[in-house]
């Protein structure tokens, strides 16, 4: 589905991230950890072509992704509040999003039905801007957006912060529902060890740009990343 | 503190990503006010001479006495459109252990160091040093200079008070603006004579030098308005509280453009969702007043149509020039999220094209009134408003790929003064004044009709390539959208 060749990027003189090889399969749910500054935003924008790379490159389906725009056919992603337009309502915006993927609005409102435990009812048709709502329904707005464009690829960058634990947990057994049943690729990262532990089956560590760990999870997952990360 | 302030200022100014810019701007604009530093004290130095030249007969203190008032209504109305609002973006001091009462001062303290406060002191000391002072004596001399440092004050902070209102409320601009038409339009008319009025106060001030203290009083009192004011509105979520329910709007009328009318209709919302752009909108149909400056009878009858192109330009150009010069700055919010969904950039550059075309369009309909001063106006406007379709959208779109500061709109209004001031029209002006060059030949060999043909021409060029420099500026955007993008996360 990826694959990373010697991807460098630096600033001002100081290495952000610097990946020699990385290959991810299509359907496997990624968790990217790592302390601030191991350049996992950076990797995300990269991947998501909003920053050129140094050198190297990133092949989404063997294509590069900063060569032509056909990945942003398959690959859905919500970073941060960046990523959403603050002055429409979540409505205006779902069905914006929904239109660049040949939605209309009724199979938008259609698809927007399922999430309604999602939105703990305070998201849709509340009569406000997507500006004037908490940080954490803005994020709960964003990745509702981006699994509505059924993606193959989902980038999510802390997805669990500032959400509320009823929606952690809903949002943990959506993504683990989308990666059986539909084969959805997911990049996750958190600073929640837990979490990423319990959704993904293969664990990235960043340090300093570089890859220091790179396994598959199993029970002792956990207890590795904890004893890693209090050294 | 005040230091602090001002060399954390420095530090913003120098370190922006938009430094070349700016800097530009400024050695540009540096350059205007030496120039007009250099008129002033000529006029300054030269005042008897010239009154004496341009006013045979009269008593040269009468005149000047009777200048006085008339350069500050003069001032006033520069200013309204010039002066530049203090900005220091007070958010991160707020929570500090500093006090508003610093933070107001070093607002007033760094707007005082202003070109117009400057003026003054150039055109009026000298004559009042030099002629007034040894025939009237000193106390009056004195009395003079207070009056003249009193007004220039009061127009100063009056100007702040208005701009700092009308961001939160048009109608002060408007005001303001007819305050000062009100005014040079009953002295034109002759109902009333400013001069007459000045030469009366000032003879007064001459045989009571302690009425100047009245000028000074006025320029304290609008000082501590707007101290006040300021001290009252220094709050970060001062955006409206009002709870009235947002609803959730379409456009049909851009549905019939597809893909391209959607993103036109994103950015419409945007414009009409946020106090900064919205005032701009406002702005630009105030700017319909302008022809009342320009157009003149003499000038229609001659068909001397170079005198008037600036303002046909100006009027029918105001979106692309005054929302333009900012573009794509005002989606730097969500810059990141545009570009990561499946957007194809063609169809995002021609949405901008779309609104262009719109807005000109309807303002220029909007400015066909002027068609009841004489049709020629009408030709006049038409030519300018191709022009400004096929040249001026293409300039500005395509200079939009090198903007890559971050425009603040969603935060508070109050505080919210990025580009409201001289550096605003700076951008604008070589895209207003090359028609006027084209021009220039024409209006000379006396064929105004084909100076028009030709600016027209040239708009239908431009028009007709569109899809060329579409996929030119797509091309540019391809390969800046980086750099914009990560100078609009800043």
């Amino acid at each position: 589905m990826i694959a990373i060749k010697n991807l460098v990027k630096g600033y001002g003189g100081r290495t952000v991230v610097d990946i020699e090889s990385l290959t991810i399969r299509a359907g496997e749910t990624i968790g990217l950890v790592g302390n601030n500054g191991a350049g996992k935003t950076t990797f995300f924008r990269m991947l998501l072509d909003l920053i050129r790379p140094d050198s190297g490159e990133i092949l989404s389906k063997d294509i590069n992704v900063a060569s032509s725009s056909q990945w942003k056919d398959y690959t859905a992603s919500y970073l941060d509040e960046g990523f959403l337009i603050d002055y429409l309502t979540p409505e205006e915006y779902f069905t914006f999003i929904g239109s660049l993927h040949g939605l209309s609005v009724a199979h938008v409102s259609d698809y927007l039905r399922q999430y309604e435990e999602f939105f703990n009812g305070e998201i849709l048709s509340r009569g406000k801007y997507i500006r004037d709502f908490s940080k954490g329904n803005q994020n709960k707005v964003g990745i509702a957006a981006a699994l509505m464009q059924k993606p193959e690829l989902l980038i999510l960058d802390e997805p669990f912060a500032n959400l509320d634990p009823t929606t952690q947990i809903r949002l943990k057994s959506l993504v683990k529902n989308l990666s059986t049943t539909q084969r959805l690729t997911t990049f996750i990262s958190s600073h929640d060890l837990n979490h990423v532990t319990d959704v993904c089956n293969r664990i990235i560590l960043l340090e300093k740009g570089k890859v220091i760990k790179d396994f598959y999870t199993d029970e002792n997952s956990l207890k590795e990343l904890e004893a890693y990360f209090s050294e | 503190m005040l230091t602090t302030f001002l060399s954390h200022q420095w530090k913003s100014f120098w370190r922006s990503r938009n430094k070349a810019g700016s800097v530009a701007a400024q050695i540009v604009l540096g350059f205007f006010m030496l120039y007009f530093l250099v008129v002033a004290l000529l006029i300054g130095f030269g005042m008897s001479v010239f009154i004496e030249k341009i006013f045979p007969g009269l008593d040269p203190k009468v005149v000047f006495r009777g200048v006085i008032l008339y350069y500050f209504l003069l001032d006033l109305a520069i200013r309204i459109q010039m002066q530049e609002l203090p900005t220091l973006s007070i958010v991160p001091y707020l929570h500090l252990k500093i006090s508003r009462k610093t933070i107001v001062n070093f607002l007033n303290l760094k707007s005082i160091f202003s070109f117009f406060n400057l003026l003054p002191w150039f055109i009026f000391f000298p004559f009042i040093l030099i002629t007034l002072g040894p025939s009237e004596g000193f106390l009056a001399a004195l009395a003079y200079l207070l009056s003249i440092l009193g007004l220039t004050f009061f127009n100063h902070f009056l100007v702040l008070y208005i701009k700092r209102q009308s961001i939160n409320n048009i109608a002060f601009f408007a005001a303001g603006v007819a305050l000062v038409l009100a005014l040079a339009g009953l002295d034109y008319y002759g109902l009333i004579s400013i001069r007459s009025f000045s030469n009366l106060v000032f003879q007064a001030v001459s045989v009571y030098p302690y009425i100047s203290l009245i000028f000074v009083a006025a320029a304290f009192a609008i000082f501590k308005l707007n101290s006040a004011y300021l001290m009252a509105n220094l709050y970060t979520e001062e955006l409206s509280t009002k709870d009235d329910k947002k609803v959730s709007t379409d456009y049909p009328f851009l549905n019939n453009f597809g893909r391209v009318g959607e993103l036109a209709a994103l950015e419409l919302k945007l414009i009409l969702r946020h106090k900064r752009s919205r005032s701009s909108v406002i702005m630009g149909f105030l700017f319909l007043c302008y022809g009342f400056f320009f157009y003149r009878m003499p000038l229609i009858n001659n068909n001397e149509f170079g005198k008037m192109l600036f303002a046909a330009v100006f009027m029918t150009g105001i979106t692309v020039s005054v929302y333009g010069q900012f573009m794509y700055a005002w989606q730097s919010s969500h810059f990141d999220g545009l570009l990561s969904n499946k957007i194809n950039y063609k169809d995002f550059i021609k949405a901008k094209f779309l609104l262009f075309t719109i807005s000109s369009t309807l303002i220029t309909i909007l400015s066909s009134f002027y068609g009841f001063m004489s049709y020629k106006l009408l030709l006049l406007h038409l030519a300018a408003y191709i022009y400004n379709l096929g040249v001026g959208t293409v300039v500005v779109l395509y200079f939009a790929n090198f903007n890559y500061k971050r425009l603040d709109i969603t935060t508070s209004a109050s505080f919210n003064w990025q580009g409201v001031g001289a550096t605003q029209w700076l951008l604008g002006l070589p895209l207003l004044l090359l028609p006027m060059l084209i021009y220039v030949p024409f209006g000379i060999l006396n064929l105004p009709y084909w100076g028009l043909a030709t600016i027209a021409f040239l708009g239908l060029v431009g028009l007709v390539m569109r899809n060329f420099w579409v996929n030119v500026i797509v091309k540019k955007f391809e390969k800046q959208r980086y750099k914009i993008a990560e100078g609009f996360r800043e």
